[in-house]
């Protein structure tokens, strides 16, 4: 019922470690990579030695790799990860000018985590009550019909069903706008589409929701499949247990029994699986931003790698880690709620958790 | 000697059946994985075999050029005849085509506005593919076992270590790095690696690179069931009779752990399969002209670098209905497996 604070604290100190050695292995792995940041600026074909060195110093690049990781680590812890390497140009000082990564990524974010709330928001809704209909009535049509959906649902390829959705309800039968994005917040500003012929104005909550109504079926789709098939499985455990008896034999109605009896018992089991499929999720919401342009993580991280002129560093790291501590993070909340909720799992000994190998 | 006496009366002599063939036996009666274990025969005996043999009976492989086989800007449909060149033999788009029909663009068509024949691209994506899913579930599991093995078995600093790295492998976006891997010159020259042409180009970097990334799950599952079975009678009694360490791990404790990792591997195989699909379409993973269906569908709805979108005057449903329907029944067929197995093998069961 408690967590141990040793225990919070301990895990917190490893996450920060481990936050720390993503963002090590990322250097590393971009500076293992022969390429000329100096693309950026200049084009490196038609360029001078003494051009590319300058472009190299106004970039930041021309220090050693540890100077420029030194420096990396002591803007972060200050909530600074600098200026992006695309987009710059010189103000009328002759200086550079760029975007800040922090607001881009953070823009970015917010997108992603709109898809990613109303998409797990669809798979609580859905999920649960089909499997609570389909464990109830075991080997009935519906149940059968529920396994059948499901099974689809797990075998289909999330851009598949992205595209078809997108051909169909957006682009033949115009229900709801086939792709792009619309703030939530801001009252007027252009859809960002890629594709869109006419570059439309829009913005405000109901525009915001019809966009994204698509890419949130499409997010939840596979994993309501997934998580029927598993809720519906430990339901079919649970039912059989001898409590669930006992609520029977004292006169409980079958809806009470399934509701107070046997759901609460697939919660920990609901909250494990969570937080080891959310890294899934990250992937899933990469080509769902991908098929709709939505302006997520995803996007972000795509443009920055396959541009013409090379990586950009400053923005890959600072999604690699933002993704990272959420990845990190949200295991650490599943496994604290799991420990709340989940009276037999007990924190307050570390020594017998790291025997067992942590919490789960 | 036939029998001896046991406490329900007679039983058979010689060894009992093994927890395999009790679990061959459970498998016999199981109508669906049996369907699925059949199925998986056919499609592999399909692309490994028949796609070679396809091409030699229509006379043209699966990169050949029809550019006159689409009608209308939409490529031709099922079972069409068309001319047999390679080349636009006028400039004028209104020209009749060459009226001499030579070869049959076997049951599925073209692919678009190239024209290639459909039907052959499946088979021979389905090849590409599965060897990059098989072989990348075939890595993790043999990272995952040993790394999870010396994990619980020696315990200690070595398993913290193994541990940090296990979730230090599992905080990473996969997706991104199998894509930013994938744009590098080091996929590049790992692409170039075929085997002495065993492999499609980007195979053997695919398999490395998902391989590298997902061993951290079947490492996790070997670890726990280790540290559950290492403390068990069976393992103290092999220590008391002198075993060393690798003759228990190979002996007593690797069997108990191969069921699962079996159940892992197919469903595994069933998910790098999407994986390949969506790091091609993501432009990452194999590149166009080499088949797969991760290239056959991004050949008709394009990659991120170049989008295609959607188009009613090109759009025909054939060339993204033939890929997702064999990548839908793979999957399906691997799922379906890899749960049957986790019944059969489960001692648990009551069946």
């Amino acid at each position: 019922m408690t967590i141990g604070w040793r225990y919070l604290l301990r895990r917190i100190l490893v996450s920060i470690v481990l936050l720390w050695l993503l963002s090590i292995i990322t250097f590393a792995i971009y500076f293992a990579i022969p390429q000329e940041p100096a693309a950026f600026l200049i084009d490196p074909q038609h360029a001078t030695p003494a051009m590319i060195e300058k472009a190299h110093k106004q970039l930041g690049v021309d220090k050693p790799v540890t100077t420029q990781y030194g420096k990396f680590v002591w803007r972060a812890l200050h909530g600074d990860f600098g200026v992006a390497f695309s987009g710059l140009s010189y103000n009328a000082q002759s200086e550079l000018e760029g975007t800040a990564v922090g607001a881009e990524v953070i823009r970015a974010a917010a997108v992603t985590g709109w898809l990613a709330l109303g998409g797990i928001v669809l798979v609580i809704l859905f999920a649960i009550p089909a499997a609570m209909a389909a464990a109830s009535r075991v080997g009935s049509w519906l149940d059968k019909t529920l396994l059948a959906v499901a099974l689809i649902g797990i075998s289909t390829h999330p851009i598949v069903i992205g595209v078809v959705l997108q051909t169909f309800v957006g682009n033949r039968w115009h229900v709801t706008p086939p792709g792009g994005y619309c703030p939530i917040l801001d009252s007027a500003s252009a859809v960002f589409d890629p594709l869109a012929t006419h570059p439309e104005v829009c913005g405000g909550f109901s525009d915001w929701a019809s966009h994204m109504i698509l890419p949130w079926i499409t997010f939840a789709l596979f994993f309501i499949a997934l998580y029927m098939r598993i809720v519906r499985v430990r339901l079919l455990d649970v039912l059989g247990a001898d409590y669930i008896r006992a609520a029977r034999a004292k006169g409980a109605p079958e809806s009470r029994v399934l509701r107070r009896h046997a759901l609460p018992n697939t919660i920990p089991q609901l909250i494990t699986m969570m937080g080891m499929d959310i890294g899934t999720a990250v992937g899933v919401a990469v080509y769902v931003e991908t098929v709709y342009s939505l302006p997520g993580l995803g996007r972000l991280t795509l443009g920055a790698i396959r541009g013409d002129a090379g990586f950009d560093l400053p923005i890959i790291i600072a999604v690699v880690m933002i993704v990272g501590a959420a990845i990190i993070f949200l295991n650490l909340l599943a496994d604290m709620v799991l420990a709340v909720v989940d009276p037999t799992i007990e924190t307050r000994a570390p020594r017998r958790a790291q025997a067992t190998g942590g919490v789960v | 000697m036939a029998t001896v006496e046991g406490i329900a009366g007679p039983v058979p002599a010689g060894r009992p059946a093994g927890a395999w063939t009790i679990a061959w036996r459970r498998l016999r009666r199981d109508k669906v994985a049996l369907a699925s274990a059949g199925v998986l025969i056919l499609i592999i005996l399909a692309c490994f075999g028949g796609a070679p043999l396809a091409a030699k009976l229509v006379g043209h492989g699966p990169d050949d050029l029809f550019p006159y086989a689409q009608s209308s800007l939409k490529p031709v449909g099922l079972w069409s005849h068309v001319p047999d060149t390679s080349i636009t033999e006028s400039l004028d788009p209104l020209a009749p085509p060459p009226t001499k029909y030579g070869t049959t663009l076997f049951v599925l068509g073209g692919d678009g506005p190239l024209g290639r024949d459909e039907f052959l691209r499946v088979l021979y994506g389905g090849r590409v593919s599965l060897e990059v899913a098989i072989g990348a579930a075939f890595l993790a599991v043999l990272i995952g076992a040993v790394l999870g093995t010396v994990a619980a078995y020696f315990g200690g600093v070595v398993d913290s270590v193994i541990s940090r790295f296990i979730d230090l492998v599992m905080a990473f976006p996969l997706l991104l790095f199998l894509v930013m891997v994938g744009y590098t010159t080091v996929g590049n020259r790992l692409s170039r690696y075929t085997l002495h042409g065993l492999f499609s180009p980007g195979v053997l970097a695919l398999i490395v690179i998902i391989g590298a990334f997902t061993w951290f799950y079947p490492a996790r599952i070997v670890r726990s069931e280790i540290l559950s079975l290492r403390r068990r009678e069976f393992v103290t009694a092999a220590e008391s009779t002198g075993a060393g360490d690798p003759w228990i791990i190979r002996k007593h404790l690797l069997p108990h752990v191969a069921p699962t990792l079996l159940v892992w591997g197919s469903i595994a195989v069933a998910t790098n399969i999407m994986l390949e699909a969506g790091v091609t379409f993501l432009g990452a993973g194999i590149k166009i002209p080499t088949a797969s269906w991760g290239t056959l569908l991004a050949s008709t709805w394009g990659t991120v670098a170049n989008p295609t979108g959607y188009n009613p005057a090109t759009f025909s449903a054939w060339p993204t209905l033939a890929p997702t329907g064999a990548i839908f029944i793979t999957v399906l067929a691997f799922n379906q497996l890899g749960e049957s197995l986790r019944a059969v093998l489960d001692p648990q069961a009551i069946r």
